[in-house]
């Protein structure tokens, strides 16, 4: 790795000591209980975890779809515990991805004008944004299903056509929620190294949610969460697969 | 996002249910239709209450009257309308030409026939450029000689005095030729119904000697007022002719004594000028009207327009058409609850749908414009469908005979108008209610959680 220096300088993403507690009646639910770590920009994280754990919570919170209850989220220096909810989806719009482990593909669309969307969020005109449809949907594998509507695909290809949506924003972050969790095992295989090639490629960051450790092998860095608390945070290198592809 | 964009998104999701857009977009039609239709009536019936009135009289134009008999007792001048005050008038901001009218009666005589209590008028040319001639022409207007312009109906008038020989009587009308034959006027009338009288009770059986029966002046006719002899308007009934020139003929004929229908003094003299029980004075636009005819209220004399009773009149078509309106309000009101009640069961179905784009970063005003324009859509389309049908509607009852009896009577005309702005505003209105009736809906949708997207089922 050569960006060592430069990585530690800035962390792109920095969690501190952040809390999430839900009220069950007379009970407090803690959700998150003190979590802190730091991302690198183009790392491959994966947040590992039992259900009801707490995972899924710590990404939405990243992701700014859900507020702390106390606690910080610092993204390439922005601080989004504070944003309103409007500055939320302008920062989603400009930073981050977004991989469903339902897919969320709008039924009523087509590959191409799935992938495209979130490009007409930006303003960006048709043609431009069919061009570069075409062009994720062939990286992720899908020539052939470009005109295939949402449920004329099977799983594995709905979810390279969520990915596709996810990479055609070309943002810093990508969050994926159990992205696998749909699929058979070789289709996950697929999906999964997939992911990894393009974010590696791209120099992307990758934050991947899933509750099976094995998949979570694959990441450069795992965060182990039990009960609201990080457990421990497992660093790899993958120098010997890189060969393989 | 761009305008294009939304609104490809808007129209995908309206095309989506087509069932269901199409029944709402049908409780639009009916609503706008309603609307338009029921005020199209209104505004039929105030037109043509309107047309109905401009035959009686111009809207532009207002009577002055100076009641000669009852001014002020005592010592104060009497206000009368002479040359000097049509002068004061004429000088008048928004006064376009002002007549006064020097009213005689005069007996005419053609043959045997002979017409009574004929109303002569002595007008200027601001007045005769308001008849429209039917056959001949004008009569000179230099002052030179009195010619006549007779009403149409006047011929009415003409009978051989024989019981039960008039027009009101017989229902035909006198073998008169006003254009033909020549004229008699007789400007005395005192001495002609008095020549009369001493004529038919025999030689003076109490006394009084007969009266010498006045002269009758040989006037030339120059035309007759356009219409038949029973369509009414205005001019129908009088005689009309140069001022200037009647003055010079009555001055001829009753030379010292008092002209009837003057005034005298309080020695019972003539004046030696004309005095006018009435003139009319034409205003340039019909909103001034109101202004002029105070200005000359307060100079002392009686004013009064067709504009008196066109206000009151309009006051209550406003009405009626308010009334109207509002019954076909209603019935677009009960839309826009279902254009609500479609976009409400829109964004149940496609909570997950918002969700996902508020996660990858769709803009929250674009997610409400979204719905707003597809309510505006529904309205669109309602609209437009529905300001068909009124005007297929309007054409049927203004078209179909039997509507057309049960309705208006038999009145001429149509009953039911569409203006350009009526439709415009139909249109717009229609529009504006979807969006409004879709405004909550949307803003609904706009707040939705985007974690509603991320919850796997």
């Amino acid at each position: 790795m050569t960006e060592t220096t430069e990585k530690k300088e800035s962390p792109i993403i920095q969690v501190k000591n952040l809390y999430k507690v839900y009220r069950v009646g007379e009970t407090k639910v803690f959700a998150l209980n003190g979590v802190s770590f730091s991302l690198n920009k183009g790392e491959f994280c994966a947040v590992v975890g039992p259900s009801g754990s707490g995972k899924s919570t710590l990404l939405n919170m990243m992701a700014g779809l859900e507020k702390p209850s106390k606690g910080e989220i610092i993204i390439a220096g922005t601080h989004i515990e504070k944003m309103t909810e409007k500055e939320l989806v302008t920062f989603r719009r400009q930073n981050v991805g977004f991989i469903f482990q339902s897919y969320n593909l709008i039924k009523t669309m087509n590959a191409v004008e799935n992938v495209a969307m979130p490009l007409s969020f930006r303003g960006v005109p048709k043609k431009i944004r069919v061009e570069k449809a075409k062009k994720y949907l062939k990286l992720v594998g899908l020539e052939k299903q470009m005109d295939h509507m949402a449920n004329e695909m099977s799983g594995g290809q709905q979810q390279r056509v969520g990915i596709a949506r996810a990479l055609v924003m070309d943002p810093r972050i990508i969050f994926a929620d159990e992205p696998t969790g749909n699929l058979d095992s070789k289709t996950t295989m697929d999906v999964l190294q997939l992911m990894r090639r393009i974010v590696r490629e791209r120099k992307q960051t990758l934050i991947m949610v899933t509750h099976d450790n094995y998949l979570a092998g694959f990441a450069d860095k795992q965060i182990h969460i039990v009960d609201g608390k990080i457990l421990k945070i497992e660093e790899k290198q993958h120098e010997d697969e890189e060969e393989q592809n | 996002m761009r305008f294009p964009d939304l609104l490809a998104m808007s129209v995908n999701n309206l095309r989506r249910r087509k069932l269901r857009t199409a029944l709402t977009v049908l409780g639009v039609i009916v609503g706008t239709a309603s609307i338009v239709v029921m005020v199209s009536l209104g505004i039929g019936m105030s037109e043509m209450q309107m047309e109905l009135m401009e035959s009686y009289g111009s809207m532009t134009a207002i009577n002055v009257y100076c009641d000669t008999y009852s001014q002020p007792e005592g010592g104060a001048e009497p206000v009368y309308m002479t040359d000097e005050t049509i002068e004061q008038i004429r000088r008048m901001d928004h006064v376009e030409g002002v007549s006064p009218i020097l009213n005689v009666s005069v007996v005419m005589r053609q043959g045997q026939y002979t017409a009574t209590y004929v109303n002569l008028m002595g007008v200027t040319e601001d007045y005769m450029k308001q008849i429209t001639v039917g056959e001949g022409d004008y009569p000179k207007m230099d002052g030179s000689q009195v010619e006549l312009l007779f009403g149409n109906m006047v011929i009415q008038d003409f009978s051989t005095g024989r019981q039960g020989s008039s027009y009101y009587e017989t229902g035909e009308l006198p073998d008169v030729d006003l254009l033909g034959q020549p004229m008699f006027v007789i400007y005395d009338v005192d001495a002609y119904y008095q020549s009369m009288n001493s004529g038919s009770s025999g030689s003076g059986g109490d006394g009084t000697t007969p009266v010498k029966p006045p002269k009758k002046y040989l006037v030339p006719v120059s035309g007759i007022v356009a219409g038949g002899t029973d369509d009414y308007n205005q001019y129908s009934w009088g005689v009309y002719t140069d001022l200037e020139a009647l003055k010079t003929q009555l001055k001829q004929v009753f030379k010292k004594n008092p002209i009837p229908g003057q005034p005298v003094n309080k020695k019972g003299k003539p004046y030696n000028y004309f005095i006018y029980s009435n003139a009319e004075v034409y205003v340039d636009d019909m909103d001034h009207v109101k202004e002029v005819q105070t200005a000359i209220s307060d100079m002392g004399f009686q004013a009064s327009s067709n504009s008196d009773w066109l206000e009151q009149n309009q006051k209550q078509s406003q009405m009626t058409q308010m009334v109207l309106g509002g019954i076909g309000a209603v019935s677009l009101f009960v839309a826009a609850i279902g254009i609500a009640n479609t976009m409400m069961m829109s964004i149940y179905e496609r909570t997950k749908e918002i969700g996902v784009m508020k996660v990858l970063g769709c803009d929250m005003g674009d997610i409400r414009n979204m719905f707003l324009m597809e309510s505006g859509f529904i309205g669109l389309m309602g609209g437009v469908a529905g300001l068909a049908l009124s005007y297929g509607l309007s054409y049927l009852m203004n078209h179909l005979p039997a509507v057309n009896q049960m309705v208006m009577g038999g009145m001429e005309g149509d009953i039911s108008r569409i203006p350009l702005w009526l439709a415009g505003s139909a249109l717009v209105f229609a529009v504006v209610v979807g969006m409004a009736a879709g405004f909550f809906p949307a803003v609904r949708a706009m707040k939705l959680s985007p974690l509603a997207a991320i919850r796997n089922e």
